[in-house]
């Protein structure tokens, strides 16, 4: 989920820092003196760079195959980007806001009375700490018990085969491995003519972590990350207003449909959005963060300001320091390392997957593609359905698709059909007063195969997974509909929806 | 999942015989002779199975879809089925035999209407080792793992003679439903075309059977999953090595610049003498001899304390910390340093007569030749340690210049004055 994977607190580590300092030159009296330089002889089965969603994912998997491996991974921790400072712990705030949230304006008409509610950002980032923390435990105990050499420090190419390893303790070691995997993930695209301070002018690592509740906050793009940060600090009592360059919220690969439902009912919660609108300059030397904004089409120049500005205009695959230049391999104009339908490099014995190369930046979908990169190297064959991969972003109502949407579809004049269900009809939905959001379908208009779903609602995101599970099998939407869905649950509007799509609804 | 199509495309894998695999796809009346029929891998594991029983005898007839035998393996009990019509000509490895291996040949079938007693028993292919196929790893490997699905689609996709197509079961429950409202006989649904995933035959194949839709339309949107299931990998523009260096370098300002680090070399001659003289005192009154590298390296540990930092750009995590307010905590002023000297002596000659800074003269004035910055002078030196001046050398970059500067002085402090203290 792009959502997932915010910033990478990775740019450099202390050890990068040790290594900018000079190289000690020892004369032949001192010779006793130079540092030792300890060099593993034996040679790995695979060698991974990156300890992210996925780099741990492919080390594991590697382990349960049966390979030699090790994992390097300068963060100090594992998890990398997803389990540190993305996916995870704003989970944990998204959550944790909700919560009080709802305490604050939703609780009276349950009958429920709650006196005074006050918030505590010490402790609900403490709550995010200790999530994370587990977390991340967990994933080294699954290293331990899966036989993976762990090694914390920065990896650089030496050449093909070997890897010079710069360790967070000091010190240097390499490591040589007849397979290498580069798995070093992203980092958040700066916005040219701001410095990202992580105080005022922040990514969404800064976001994760701030000491007090910002009076105002400006957000620089309405994408998924943008828009679950906007939400974290609108429900603690930020004033956030959302620019963004598109028509729509979202970014590009959300349902036009769903875009406008979704920012409906963000905006009744609370946000301001600035559509169509870019970002000319920023200058944050003053009391305020100020941005200079234009319409897109130009002349309704005007300058906003806050306390603070969340610049999430996306991510970029990040390879600093790892010496591609030292084995010749090339990236393409966006910085991805280019590979083949097997996730090889120039040289076939290195592979990479994940945020550093082709596809969405999904957690998701560099875990798939780490297990099938290790099934290419162990059994020769590994396949990843591009075709099938959901998106999920975690506002409330939540936002969830798979497959195309109903632009895409138009853009390229393929017929369809669609179908839709709203919450409001759905008898859970009603009774847990949480009734925002639509099920909406499109099907192929005459064999009925489902082409992509959209939801926005309550929980969409645990029930993208029905959609992803019916497309990667070639279901039709009378397949869902004939397939029994509990009663009462939220699933059934799914099941209408499908209904819908090649028939009619029962309950709409 | 094991018809005997897949169970011959097995075979014919595992064999050296291509007639055994042609069989299982055409029922060509140039195979005049018997077939053998190997045992079936039943997964891409499996090695060997036992045979549970034959539920054909010998000089039986079957047809499609009949089962043929059961197998047991160590995880299952399967059927396998005949994919073809045939009669079964002979059985050697009658039910109960276990660990056959897979490969070895367990019966010999005809053609329907072959007439049996003028028929041959073919001779046994080598009966190939599992493991040796196997242990080829690499394509191989990968053909066998591919195999499951692959298998699947060679069942399915079989398109000789009528066309006929083993569909996996159950059907989607729209399929199976359209077939029964429709009609439509286990025959019928066999000669329909699947287009689904591995293999599955979707609702809108039997619709396109129907005629309700184009019969093209299951096909095409096939298709167009097939495109989009993968990464677009065409049209990759490979980024020009110079372009890409430069908006990298620009944007990421605390990414690591140690690769290009431009490097200085800082010189500081240090006299020696006062360190002998002590080391001479130390071995006439304790009868210890103290060599002088320890006195160097010593005096090297007490400068390289508390350095100023080096002018650089804070990285991204000093500034993280510095949201975080751990550096306050963190002792920010100065860090210890790393510095080890390089010593060579100055030979005493050459000391002696250290080239004065040659001024510039009338001539010069006059030629208005460019001035150089006068540049520190240059002391010719020999490797090796003197007991007399030596020049002490770190080459840095540029950003670590006043730091290294600081840490030779200091040195040269402390070996030149209190050399004592280092060691008493």
């Amino acid at each position: 989920m792009l959502a997932s994977r915010l910033i990478p607190r990775y740019t450099v580590r202390p050890v990068v820092a040790r290594s900018t300092l000079p190289k000690v030159v020892s004369a032949p009296a001192l010779s006793q003196w130079s540092r030792a330089y300890s060099a593993s002889s034996d040679e790995k089965d695979l060698v991974i760079i990156g300890g992210g969603v996925a780099g741990y994912v492919a080390a594991i998997k590697a382990g349960q195959e049966g390979l030699n491996v090790a994992c390097i991974e300068k963060r100090g921790v594992l998890g990398g980007t997803c389990l540190n400072v993305g996916c995870i712990p704003s989970k944990s705030l998204l959550n944790n806001s909700h919560l009080y949230h709802q305490i604050l304006h939703d609780t009276k008409n349950r009958g429920i009375e709650v006196g005074d509610v006050k918030l505590n950002l010490a402790n609900l980032m403490k709550a995010k700490e200790s999530s994370v923390n587990g977390l991340t435990k967990g994933i080294e105990f699954l290293f331990k018990k899966n036989g993976v050499e762990y090694i914390k420090g920065e990896g650089s190419f030496v050449n093909e085969h070997e890897i010079k390893v710069a360790l967070n303790d000091g010190g240097e070691t390499s490591v040589k491995g007849k397979n290498i995997l580069i798995a070093t993930g992203s980092e958040a695209t700066p916005f040219p003519g701001l410095e990202i301070d992580e105080k005022r002018v922040i990514t969404s690592t800064g976001a994760l972590s701030l000491e007090k509740i910002p009076e105002s906050m400006l957000v620089i793009g309405g994408g998924i990350i943008g828009l679950e940060m906007a939400s974290v600090w609108s429900r603690l009592g930020t004033k956030v207003t959302v620019v963004e360059f598109l028509g729509q919220i979202g970014g590009p690969g959300m349902d036009t449909e769903v875009s406008k439902t979704i920012q409906k009912l963000l905006k009744k919660q609370g946000l301001e959005f600035k559509l169509n609108t870019k970002v000319l300059s920023g200058d944050a030397s003053g009391e305020k963060v100020q941005l200079s904004v234009d319409s897109v089409k130009g002349g309704k120049e005007e300058t906003l300001d806050a306390e603070t500005v969340l610049v999430a205009i996306g991510r970029r695959p990040y390879t600093a320091g790892l010496g591609l230049e030292n084995i010749g391999l090339e990236t393409d104009e966006r910085g991805r390392v280019t590979i083949d339908s097997e996730y090889r490099t120039k040289h076939p014995h290195i592979r990479s997957v994940g945020d550093v190369t082709f596809g969405p930046m999904l957690a998701h979908k560099a875990e798939e593609e780490a297990v099938a990169a290790i099934e290419h190297i162990k059994k020769g064959h590994g396949h990843v359905n591009y075709a099938a991969i959901p998106s999920v972003m975690y506002t409330h109502p939540e936002v969830a698709w798979v497959g195309q949407s109903e632009q895409d579809l138009k853009n390229q004049n393929i017929p369809y059909r669609v179908g839709t269900f709203p919450f409001s009809a759905n008898s859970r939905a009603k009774t847990n007063l949480d009734t925002d959001g639509l099920v909406k379908m499109l099907a192929d208009p005459e064999t009925d195969r489902l082409l992509g779903v959209h939801i926005v609602g309550p929980n969409a995101g645990e029930m993208i997974a029905e959609g992803t599970l019916a497309l990667e099998y070639g279901a039709s939407s009378e397949d869902i509909a004939r397939t029994c869905h509990a009663h009462p649950t939220l699933a059934e509007a799914f099941k209408e929806a499908a209904m819908a799509t090649h028939g009619k609804a029962i309950h709409f | 999942m094991a018809s005997l199509a897949a169970v011959c495309r097995a075979t014919a894998r595992l064999s050296s015989n291509p007639a055994v695999g042609a069989r299982a796809f055409t029922s060509s009346s140039r195979c005049l002779a018997a077939q053998n029929f190997t045992m079936p891998a039943l997964s891409p594991t499996m090695t060997e199975g036992n045979i549970a029983a034959w539920n054909v005898k010998e000089g039986d007839s079957f047809s499609a879809g009949d089962v043929l035998l059961e197998i047991e393996t160590d995880k299952a009990t399967m059927d396998v089925e005949a994919q073809e019509d045939g009669v079964m000509f002979k059985i050697l490895s009658q039910g109960g035999a276990k660990g056959v291996q897979v490969g070895t040949r367990i019966a010999v079938v005809a053609e329907p209407g072959d007439d049996l007693s003028s028929l041959e028993v073919p001779a046994e292919e080598k009966a190939p080792q599992p493991a040796e196929s196997a242990s080829k790893g690499g394509p191989a490997a990968s053909q066998a793992s591919g195999s499951s699905s692959s298998q699947a689609k060679g069942s399915a996709v079989k398109t000789s003679g009528g066309g006929s197509y083993e569909h996996k079961l159950p059907l989607l429950p729209s399929t199976g439903h359209l077939a029964a409202q429709k009609g439509l006989s286990q025959e019928d649904l066999s000669k329909i075309k699947p287009t689904g995933p591995n293999g599955r035959l979707l609702k809108g194949d039997v619709l396109a059977f129907l005629g309700t839709i184009d019969a093209e339309t299951p096909a095409t949107i096939s298709s167009r999953f097939e495109k989009l299931g993968h990464l677009d990998l065409s049209n990759i523009k490979v980024a020009a090595p110079p372009k890409k260096e430069e908006p990298a370098k620009k944007e990421a300002a605390p990414a690591p610049k140690a690769p290009v680090v431009e490097n200085l070399e800082i010189n500081v001659p240090v006299s020696l003498s006062k360190v002998v003289e002590v080391q001479n005192k130390i071995n006439d009154t304790l009868g210890v001899f103290l060599p002088l590298s320890t006195f160097i390296s010593r005096a090297a540990d007490v400068a390289n304390a508390d350095l100023p930092p080096a002018s650089r750009q804070p990285t991204a995590e000093e500034l993280f910390d510095q949201v975080l307010g751990l550096d306050k905590v963190k002792a920010a002023r100065g860090t210890r340093g790393v510095y080890l000297p390089q010593i060579s002596a100055i030979t005493p000659s050459s000391f002696v007569s250290a080239p004065p800074s040659k001024k510039s003269d009338i001539i010069d004035i006059l030629t208005a030749k460019p001035k150089k910055r006068a540049s520190p002078p240059v002391i010719p030196t020999v490797p090796g340690l003197s007991s007399g001046a030596n020049v002490f050398s770190l080459v840095v970059p540029k950003a670590e210049e006043e730091r290294a500067q600081v840490f030779l002085e200091r040195c040269k402090a402390i070996l030149e004055e209190e050399p004592g203290r280092l060691v008493l």
